[in-house]
């Protein structure tokens, strides 16, 4: 894990002191709120329907127990003891007060988490492969060069006030595991025909309301010169991307009116110009960042463990948690584990402060003091030896973590929706609720398969609803809440934008559907397909039949 | 009718107009019958800088023998998160809480609606 250094420790104790100023000189009326807002979202201060939101980054989703503890702790005495992990694994807290954030800065400064990046038209906080250094495809550890990035953007003056957000993510293994297609870079580790490490280059991914998948613009890019080609990037950006419309002002709309292929000429021609020398990372540096990522405290252990297998052949549920929530790991002997916060009737992604000492417990315990949040918003243990994963199994059970649905139709991303957000339409979480609830029997779930319901309560889609194999997006009739369907989408090796169903349905038909449409794809399933497999196969029509069918039923 | 809302500037909590002064409870609220005199309460409580954030005026109809947000969602910022039905002003329960979490009716927040287009 990366470790801030005395330089980064000022750095946040003097942003919390300059917020503690700005904040007390809003709250005296020494300046207006229009003065303020853009100080505050600087600080990831959000003002929604019931309260401030605070938006903390959890860069590249990985945390120590202590940081983790420090969340507990922040959403137990600031908040109401409980805090939303989000699809950029962030996490929010919804019932702040501007009085007490600046203390909540100072506290979260003191285990060096912040909300630097987590609003504004600036280079966002990043996300990486969560498997990073576990994953037995990996070529690179990701994290390495999303921190290397995190140092080279956290307050880069001429980036700081960009047409539009800016958001990038990192995988270090063939498999894409950070969805790298629809942010506005996506970053892919790799080795090139001679065997140096490169990156695969994606420029102009993004979903809301105009969805793109990001094109490869340079697919051999030395890793060495990854800041110098992303400040071209940047620059290019900055000098045409659309300010005059909010609308348009994403990368994903420059590089999709030039063409990936003209906006990766003048990227280049931008780049032939730069002093590389001077923003590239110099490799003394790059070696101390690596430095801190490596792995340490692995034991060298039998690729199978006696203890586990005896475990799990007693007890189903352990065997199907195993079959669910765990990953091989790179090191033989070791496992990822999943820990699930999508427990049926649960808000997806919600975690109390209980929930999160017991998983910092076990990273301490059992994981190498590491713990990871997924944008698929679930947390994960990375490093647990086979012969724990009885014990954490328990531990997790007893606190409602070890839901076994991970990749299963219950494990639905959802945004906050309508409940807490001020840009929302509709809700998100009830929709979720009531699907979980259909599927909540574990068998009946493992039968279905894998299959990625995500719903966003608004177009801006922070719930990914174009890329789920069941997208579900929440529309305003009339004041009413309806849903649209999208069917096919997926946001790994396979991305894709899902297609619409049909009309809007109300809120009171939106489970129904998702289960007419899960038996239609039961019927026509070929063995061993999953559901967008089928999908792929067959199009739209089976399952348009099944929902719209009979106009009226409602179910 | 209308009611005026905005969110408390040290907390953000949901609050509402009440004769020059802001109450938590949509209970509470003033309610104006004439658009003149809502529009004023609306100036002066846009002076008010240092106590709330972004006032705007709701739509009020009768419902259930007593007033409630017209939109959904503002009905919702009265209440607090269905999700979480201990949190927020429904914790508090009682009639008139029950009332708004039963209360129908339909339509944007037109105020909101304004507020942004303002921006």
């Amino acid at each position: 894990m990366y470790l801030y250094d005395d330089i980064d420790r000022a750095m946040l104790e003097d942003r919390a002191a300059e917020f503690r100023a700005q904040s007390q000189r809003r709250l005296a009326g020494e300046i207006t709120e229009e003065q303020f807002k853009p100080l505050r979202l600087m600080n990831g201060l959000y003002l929604q329907l019931h309260a401030y939101m605070l938006r903390i980054a959890i860069p590249y989703g990985t945390l120590d127990p202590a940081q983790l503890r420090k969340l507990a702790h922040v959403a137990r005495t600031y908040d109401r003891g409980y805090g939303h992990f989000t699809t950029r694994t962030n996490l929010q807290l919804h019932w702040i007060k501007l009085r007490d954030a600046p203390t909540i800065l100072e506290e979260l400064a003191e285990v060096g988490l912040h909300a630097i990046q987590t609003s504004g038209n600036c280079i966002r906080n990043l996300t990486a492969d969560p498997h990073a250094g576990a994953a037995a495809d990996e070529v690179d550890d990701p994290r390495i060069w999303a921190e290397v990035i995190r140092q080279w953007s956290t307050f880069h003056p001429e980036f700081s006030f960009l047409p539009r957000k800016f958001k990038i993510a990192v995988t270090g293994a063939p498999t894409d595991r950070a969805a790298i297609r629809i942010y506005d870079v996506g970053l892919r580790l790799k080795r090139d025909a001679d065997g140096a490490l490169a990156f695969e280059v994606r420029v102009g991914g993004g979903l809301g309301r105009l969805p793109h998948l990001g094109p490869v613009v340079n697919p051999d890019l030395p890793a060495r010169h990854l800041l110098s080609y992303l400040q071209a990037i940047l620059r290019v950006y900055n000098r045409h991307g659309r300010r005059d419309n909010i609308h348009k002002a994403r990368i994903k709309v420059l590089v999709a009116s030039l063409g990936a292929e003209e906006f990766a000429r003048q990227v280049e021609e931008e780049w032939n110009k730069t002093d590389k020398a001077a923003v590239d990372i110099p490799d003394t540096e790059l070696a101390r960042i690596r430095g801190m990522f490596q792995p340490g405290g692995f034991e060298t252990r039998p690729a199978r463990s006696a203890a586990f297998e005896a475990a799990r052949a007693a007890d189903p549920r352990l065997a199907r948690f195993a079959r669910r929530n765990l990953t091989a790991h790179k090191i033989p002997g070791y496992a990822l584990v999943a820990v699930s916060l999508k427990e049926p009737g649960e808000t997806p992604g919600d975690a109390t402060s209980e929930q999160m000492e017991l998983v910092a417990d076990l990273a301490e315990r059992y994981s190498l003091n590491e713990a990871r949040v997924t944008y698929e918003q679930n947390l994960l243990l990375p490093h647990v030896k086979l012969d724990d994963i009885p014990a954490v199994f328990a531990a997790l059970d007893g606190a409602g973590l070890a839901t076994p649905n991970i990749g299963l139709v219950s494990d639905i991303i959802a945004c906050p929706g309508l409940d807490y957000c001020a840009l929302a339409n509709t809700r998100s979480i009830n929709i979720a609720q009531a699907i979980a609830r259909r599927f909540e029997d574990p068998a009946t779930a493992e039968r279905v398969g894998e299959l990625k319901i995500k719903i966003s309560g608004c177009i801006n889609a922070c719930g990914h609803h174009h890329v789920g194999h069941i997208g579900i997006l929440g529309v305003d009739k009339k004041g009413e809440e309806f849903y649209q369907l999208t069917l096919g989408g997926a946001d790994g090796d396979d991305a894709a934008l899902g297609q619409v169903l049909g009309p809007a349905l109300p809120s009171e038909r939106v489970s129904g559907a998702v289960d007419q449409i899960v038996e239609a794809y039961l019927a026509e399933r070929h063995d061993g397909e999953r559901f967008i497999d089928t999908f792929r196969r067959t199009g739209l029509t089976p399952f348009k039949e099944a929902v719209y069918a009979d106009a009226d039923q409602t179910r | 009718m209308k009611a005026l809302t905005a969110n408390r500037l040290y907390d953000g909590e949901a609050v509402f107009w009440k004769s020059g002064a802001w109450v938590e409870r949509f209970a509470d609220a003033e309610l104006f019958g004439a658009e003149e005199t809502a529009e004023a309460a609306q100036s002066s409580a846009a002076a008010e800088i240092t106590r709330v954030v972004d006032p705007y005026l709701i739509d009020v109809i009768e419902a259930d023998g007593g007033p409630a947000p017209l939109s959904y969602r503002e009905r919702l910022r009265a209440l607090g998160p269905t999700n979480k039905p201990g949190h927020g002003k429904q914790a508090a329960g009682g009639a008139d809480v029950a009332r708004l979490a039963h209360a129908h009716g339909s339509a944007r927040s037109t105020g909101r609606v304004n507020l942004i287009r303002r921006k």
